[in-house]
C-alpha cells in the first residue's frame, strides 16, 4: 500500500510504495538481524543460567531499578524524538528535524549519563564484574548495550550536523534518517527487554 | 476510492500517531512498574512484567520502525535469528533439567 503526505506545497510519497526494497534498508535489516542473534544469544543464555542456579535474585536487588525505569522512559522518549525527525524529514521541515536529531543526541547522553551514575555507585559498593554470574552478566549486557548507544549517538549527530549544514536533504541521503532511525529504535527495543530481565526480575 | 489509490494523510497526523505510541509506551511502563511494586506473587507478576515489554516491543517494531506495511523479505530477515536464538535457548535446557 502506498501513503501520501500531504503538505502546504508539495505531495511526497512515503511508505512502501516501491516494488523493490532499497538496498540501504535492506542492509540495515540485516545488520539488525545480526544483532539480534548477539543479544537473544547473550538474554538466553542469562536466562538459562539463571534458571538453573538460584541465588542471582539476592544479587539482582542490588541495582538501582529506579534509575532503570527512568533510563526506560529516556530512551522510549528518544525513540519519540527520532520518529518526528524522519516525520519532519519526509516533509521537508528541515528545522524540525535538526531539532528532533538533537533532541535524541541529548536523550541518548542522559541514558549514558544516568548509566555511568548507576555504574560508579555500584562499582563504590563493591559489585564489579568478577562479583558474581549476575554482575557478569548485568556489565557485559549492559554495557554492550551502552556502546550501542553510544553509536547510535554518533550516527545521530552526524546526522545533526549534515541536517544544520544543509547536505541532507538529497534524495538518498535523507534515507539515512530512517536507516538511523531503525537502528536507534531496535536499540531501544533491545533495552525493553534487558530493563525487566536484569532490574524487576 | 479506487483499490490502490495512495491514502492522502497529514504531516500532523502522522506525528500524532507517533505521540499515541509514545503515550501507550510511557503507560505500559507504568503498569510494570506498578506490577512490580504490587505484593504480587513472583511469577504471575514476571509473566505480566514480560508480557507487558513484549507488548512494548511489539509497538516500536510496528510502528516506528514500520514492520506493520513492510514486504514478507523483511519479516522473513527479521524472524530468522530470533527463532534461531529461541532454538539454542530450547537446545540447552535438557542439559539444565537433567543437571539436577
Amino acid at each position: 500500500m502506498s501513503t501520501a503526505v500531504q503538505t502546504a506545497s508539495a505531495e511526497i510519497q512515503v511508505g512502501h510504495e516501491t516494488a523493490i526494497l532499497p538496498s540501504g534498508k535492506l542492509g540495515v535489516w540485516w545488520f539488525i538481524a545480526s544483532e539480534i542473534m548477539v543479544f537473544g544469544g547473550l538474554i538466553g543464555t542469562y536466562v538459562l543460567l539463571r534458571v538453573a542456579h538460584g541465588g542471582w535474585s539476592d544479587q539482582a536487588s542490588h541495582v538501582n531499578w529506579r534509575l532503570g525505569a527512568i533510563n526506560t522512559l529516556v530512551l522510549v522518549t528518544s525513540s519519540l524524538t527520532m520518529i518526528l525527525a524522519l516525520n519532519a524529514v519526509r516533509v521537508e521541515r528541515r528545522e524540525r528535524a535538526a531539532r528532533f536529531l538533537l533532541l535524541t543526541v541529548l536523550l541518548g547522553l542522559t541514558f549514558l549519563g544516568i548509566k555511568s551514575i548507576e555504574y560508579t555507585h555500584e562499582l563504590g559498593e563493591g559489585f564489579t564484574p568478577a562479583s558474581g554470574m549476575f554482575w557478569s552478566f548485568y556489565y557485559i549486557m549492559t554495557g554492550l548495550h551502552g556502546l550501542h548507544v553510544l553509536g547510535g549517538i554518533i550516527l545521530n549527530a552526524t546526522l545533526y550536523v549534515a541536517a544544520v549544514r544543509g547536505t541532507l536533504w538529497s534524495d538518498n541521503r535523507r534515507a539515512r534518517v530512517e536507516f538511523a532511525g531503525l537502528y536507534w529504535h531496535f536499540v531501544d527495543v533491545v533495552w525493553i527487554f534487558l530493563f525487566p530481565l536484569l532490574y524487576l526480575a | 476510492m479506487k483499490p490502490n489509490e495512495p491514502t492522502a494523510i497529514t504531516a500532523e497526523s502522522l506525528d500524532r500517531a507517533s505521540i499515541i505510541v509514545w503515550v501507550w509506551l510511557v503507560g505500559l511502563l507504568g503498569a510494570g512498574m506498578m506490577v512490580f511494586m504490587l505484593p504480587i506473587p513472583r511469577t504471575p507478576a514476571l509473566l505480566l512484567i514480560f508480557g507487558i515489554s513484549a507488548f512494548k516491543a511489539t509497538l516500536v517494531l510496528r510502528d516506528y520502525m514500520h514492520l506493520k506495511g513492510e514486504k514478507m523479505l523483511i519479516y522473513a530477515i527479521a524472524l530468522t535469528p530470533l527463532l534461531l536464538a529461541i532454538a539454542l535457548a530450547l537446545v540447552l535446557i535438557p542439559d539444565i533439567v537433567f543437571r539436577r
